[in-house]
């Protein structure tokens, strides 16, 4: 085996890559400009609609006003309310959006809060209309209100304090290091975003350098030289593996644009304190690795194995639905892998990243995942090697 | 030189059961000669040349080039030959100067020689002009001239050619047989393979005429000839095949 031989090959796709528009199309302008365009432009809109619901008055239609004056003053003295007095059609208006909530106030409300008896009132929404919600959310921080008031008279009448109602306080403290709770936001949903990224940013070079190569006849030149099989696929898996790990990158970096240009209008979200340390990074770079490598072996042996472009397409998508199966499965809260579940591919690097993610390190976790993909690997790059050596494989058609 | 005996090539289809592709073929090709293996689409033209390129292993036979065996020294067999068919395609996204380049690395080539070779061949095939220029944005008879400077750049004693002229218009193919035979005149051994009667008539020194993939008659035209009632090298060839049937 020659290492300039593989560097050869391995530049020669790394060059035929970059030079594809595609490529430029799907590793920078995607990530880097549509991604946070099109969280930008969802953002302006999210924003437009909720600012417009949240300046808006609430209509609000009262079904027996005359038995809480006192409350109804109340209410219509908050300006974001227009009290309307109930009219026969309200259900109907409900329906057709031209008010928001309906307020039933039962006959004996005046005489049970003297009473000092249990009072019900009613509240009409449509929980699928924005505004309507908006109402609700208004009309309970009212009645809230108000309820405090009659309490505190209550307790006046009594003698009491308001600390009466308040016996015992429970304080909360975070103990959570700014590294958990970096890892705790990021664990959700970067293994996820890490495997598709790898995936998607593998599958077009890898097709295309393999099966793409069969179909422009290119493929009988490389045969033809002095450069052995095994370094045909090795500078091949190589430059797959560069190439789906910068698109991984690119990706994120512009996923992460994305969020903090859609965060930006829409007003910010809770300050993320963001501490991964060294030694977290370097054993991501660990689990990664081998990882990427995987991913590029078996999809550079399928692209081996297809016929044409078009073939290697179907044999890949079924593969990559399975991707995305396990990664979604690493996104469900609470699911802990057990020993012999770190040997699946893909899944025990999601599993991994989350708990690295979260600060936990866990050798023997680490060490079998990457022994395992390691060995997965190794198997896909002898089975491409093997294909590539088949006659039958080679000039099938 | 190549030498070729008894060469048998089976495949295995899951449908159609074993093919015999090639069955006991037997012919040599001298330096300075170009030998023309003639016949129809499935003759068993391509097989032949495939693994004569160290590309397919043979089912049976031995063959050697340059004294060399074509199954256990495949990799010096290599240096010693130059492919070019009509499916070997180009890298679109490469200007010719950077394919030649790239052949010539991976056939072990220092750079510096590969560029007096580049000067060489690029001269003689009137591709300065384009050589910079990249291959998706290059004629037909420009890629096909890149073909033939990509076969040759490391100076092969031996080109095998399979049907390189298919798919040109006539002036292109006029210009490949003119590259053919002043390969030839340098002292060069070449197969080349074909359909078209009138280029192994005019370009060949000797012919086989291989029909199912059995060597039906070879010799030079005039001995070809002499075995046929005809003149015309179409007419002899539908002849021998005939009576290669019967």
């Amino acid at each position: 085996m020659n290492r300039k031989n593989i560097k050869l090959i391995f530049i020669k796709e790394l060059l035929g890559t970059i030079r594809d528009k595609r490529t430029i199309i799907a590793m920078i302008l995607i990530p880097l400009i549509f991604y946070p365009l099109l969280f930008t432009v969802i953002s302006y809109f999210n924003r437009l609609g909720s600012v417009k619901s949240e300046e808006a008055a609430s209509r609000v239609m009262i079904d027996g006003a005359e038995f809480a004056p006192q409350l109804v003053k109340y209410l219509q003295d908050y300006e974001k309310f227009e009290i309307i007095i109930l009219e026969d059609d309200s259900p109907h208006k409900l329906q057709n959006g031209d008010i928001q909530a309906v307020l039933v106030i039962p006959r004996d409300f005046e005489y049970k809060i003297e009473k000092e008896e249990p009072n019900k009132l009613v509240l009409k929404y449509d929980t699928t209309e924005a505004k309507s919600r908006i109402a609700k959310q208004r009309i309970d921080q009212i009645i809230e209100k108000y309820k405090g008031e009659i309490v505190l008279q209550r307790l006046a009448s009594l003698n009491l304090k308001e600390e009466f109602l308040t016996p015992l306080i429970l304080q909360e403290e975070n103990i959570a290091t700014a590294e958990k709770m970096t890892g705790s936001f990021l664990a959700v949903l970067l293994p996820y975003l890490i495997i598709i990224l790898i995936f998607t940013g593998a599958m077009h070079t890898a097709i295309d350098i393999t099966a793409g190569e069969k179909e422009r006849g290119t493929i009988a030149t490389l045969l033809v030289s002095q450069i052995s099989r095994l370094e045909i696929v090795l500078g091949k898996c190589f430059a797959v593996m560069l190439i789906s790990f910068v698109s991984m990158v690119l990706g994120l970096f512009g996923l992460f644009i994305a969020f903090l240009s859609g965060t930006s209008i829409t007003g910010g979200i809770e300050e993320v304190q963001f501490g991964i340390s060294t030694n977290i990074i370097f054993l991501l770079f660990l689990v990664l690795f081998p990882l990427v490598g995987l991913a590029s072996a078996v999809l550079v042996m399928i692209g081996l194995f297809a016929r044409n472009i078009r073939e290697a397409s179907s044999y890949i998508t079924p593969i990559y639905m399975l991707t995305i199966f396990l990664g979604i499965i690493s996104i469900s809260q609470g699911m802990e892998l057990t020993g012999k579940m770190f040997l699946v591919p893909v899944l025990n690097s999601s599993f991994v990243f989350r708990e690295l993610l979260m600060g936990k390190i866990y050798w023997n976790h680490i060490i079998t995942t990457f022994s395992a993909n390691m060995i997965i690997a190794g198997i896909a790059l002898f089975g491409a090697t093997r294909l590539f050596n088949k006659e039958e494989v080679l000039f099938r058609s | 030189m190549i030498q070729v005996e008894g060469l048998t090539k089976i495949f295995h289809d899951r449908k159609r059961g074993k093919i015999i592709a090639v069955d006991n073929l037997q012919f040599n090709c001298q330096k300075g000669q170009v030998f023309g293996l003639l016949g129809p689409n499935g003759a068993g033209k391509t097989t032949t040349l495939r693994i004569l390129a160290t590309m397919i292993l043979p089912t049976k036979g031995k063959l050697m080039i340059n004294g060399l065996d074509v199954v256990k020294d495949a990799a010096k067999v290599r240096r010693e030959i130059g492919f070019l068919s009509s499916e070997t395609g180009l890298y679109d996204r490469f200007t010719p100067r950077e394919t030649i380049l790239f052949f010539g690395r991976i056939n072990g080539m220092e750079d510096k020689l590969i560029e007096k070779r580049i000067a060489e061949i690029f001269h003689n095939l009137e591709m300065e002009d384009f050589q910079d220029v990249r291959v998706n944005k290059l004629s037909t008879g420009m890629k096909q001239k890149l073909s033939i400077a990509r076969s040759m750049i490391h100076n092969p004693s031996v080109l095998i050619l399979d049907e390189p002229t298919v798919g040109l218009d006539i002036i292109t193919a006029k210009a490949v047989l003119e590259y053919v035979k002043s390969f030839r005149d340098q002292g060069k051994c070449i197969i080349y393979s074909t359909h078209i009667m009138r280029e192994a008539e005019k370009l060949c020194d000797r012919i086989a005429i291989i029909h199912q993939g059995n060597l039906v008659a070879q010799g030079s035209l005039a001995e070809l000839k002499e075995k046929s009632s005809f003149d015309d090298l179409e007419e002899i060839f539908f002849e021998l095949i005939n009576q290669g049937e019967n």
